[in-house]
């Protein structure tokens, strides 16, 4: 598979990693080329210095070969703005977007996008937890 | 009429001075940086709100539900997207306009059905123009309130700006050249294109960068 990671955070860097060993063609993008710092040295995906969000860098990106693009920058609206540009533009097929916002998360995934929000998780399981310790009182 | 603009840079500004004028027609300006938003505030007045345009709880707060248009005219194109996109399919509003940044987005913005698309200041202002129920003309040259004006000029041959792409010329600050007239008709500029001699530009620039810009795109013949 042919996959386009945008965004080489601690969750880019670790997935890119993962999808490589699994066999998978990866490329990885981030604005700031000190990022791929996270990935380890021996990872073997293409690093691009470039926004997601940018025609060209998607392009250079490969992103009209790609089967698929997940957007795990920084920011919800250029996370959102990104995928909708793979999908609509650049006829992605499998897209999938995260953005932190529960609320614009529900509402992108009403309108075609694979959104997750780790935010909505994060509150399951510290409500999980927090009900745990207090026996539910 | 209620209209959220999103944004207080100075084409939210310029809108906002505009639309202060129009009849039965309440304003709010969302503004996403605390000291730009207050120095609005010191000029505008309550209609300015300190806030995130794409931020669905805070948009419910500002009555997002009761407005019947939001203009997202930030920088960002992801801001303005999500804005519009948040507006009509959250809160139900009719109209959405959003500023294009970088002119490659516009076919996306489109197909997503966000009502109207825009490249420059120009074009926003005729959109609200069109958009507001009668006839409430908003002139271009009213720009002028916000210590902005429309020019248009000619390229000359010779001049510093011939035969250089608009991202390697130093115009002053707030000058943005909105369309560009050539031989292939007009267009919408991004930093790739170049200027000839004979290029015709419509620019919105402050009134105090207009002899810099001038002397820019035109060769002094010593009058």
């Amino acid at each position: 598979m042919r996959v386009v990671i945008m965004g080489c955070g601690r969750v880019g860097a670790g997935l890119a990693q993962q999808l490589v060993n699994e066999g998978h063609e990866v490329t990885i993008l981030d604005t700031n080329a000190f990022a791929f710092q996270r990935l380890l040295p021996e990872f073997s995906g293409r690093r691009l210095v470039g926004s997601g969000t940018d025609d060209r860098t998607l392009i250079e990106a490969g992103i009209e070969q790609a089967d698929c693009f997940i957007a795990l920058a920084s920011g919800d609206n250029r996370n959102i703005l990104a995928s909708e540009k793979a999908k609509e533009v650049y006829g992605v097929r499998n897209v999938v977007t995260r953005v932190r916002d529960p609320l614009r998360s529900e509402l992108f995934a009403r309108l075609g996008l694979k959104t997750f929000s780790p935010t909505k998780f994060g509150i399951n399981l510290a409500h999980e937890a927090l009900l745990d310790a207090t026996g539910g009182q | 009429m209620y209209i959220i603009v999103v944004g207080g840079g100075i084409v939210g500004y310029g809108l906002a001075l505009e639309l202060q004028q129009v009849a039965d027609t309440e304003v709010a300006i969302v503004e996403l940086s605390a000291s730009r938003a207050a120095q609005l505030r010191d000029e505008l007045g309550e209609m300015v709100v300190h806030g995130d345009g794409s931020e669905i709880a805070f948009l419910e707060g500002v009555g997002a539900r009761r407005a019947d248009m939001v203009i997202a005219v930030t920088a960002d194109d992801g801001a303005n997207l999500v804005a519009c996109q948040v507006a009509k399919h959250w809160f139900g509003v009719q109209r959405t306009v959003a500023r294009v940044n970088d002119p490659r987005n516009e076919a996306l913005f489109l197909k997503l059905g966000i009502t109207t698309t825009v490249s420059a200041a120009a074009a926003v202002m005729a959109q609200i123009e069109t958009s507001l129920p009668q006839h409430t003309l908003v002139p271009l040259m009213a720009l002028q309130s916000a210590g902005l004006k429309v020019v248009d000029m000619r390229v000359q041959s010779g001049a510093e700006v011939s035969g250089h792409a608009l991202r390697d010329l130093k115009f002053p600050s707030g000058v943005l050249v909105a369309v560009v007239v050539g031989p292939q008709g007009a267009r919408v500029p991004d930093g790739d294109t170049v200027l000839v001699p004979g290029d015709e530009i419509i620019a919105v620039i402050p009134h105090e960068a207009e002899q810099r810009v001038r002397a820019m795109v035109t060769v002094e013949d010593g009058m």
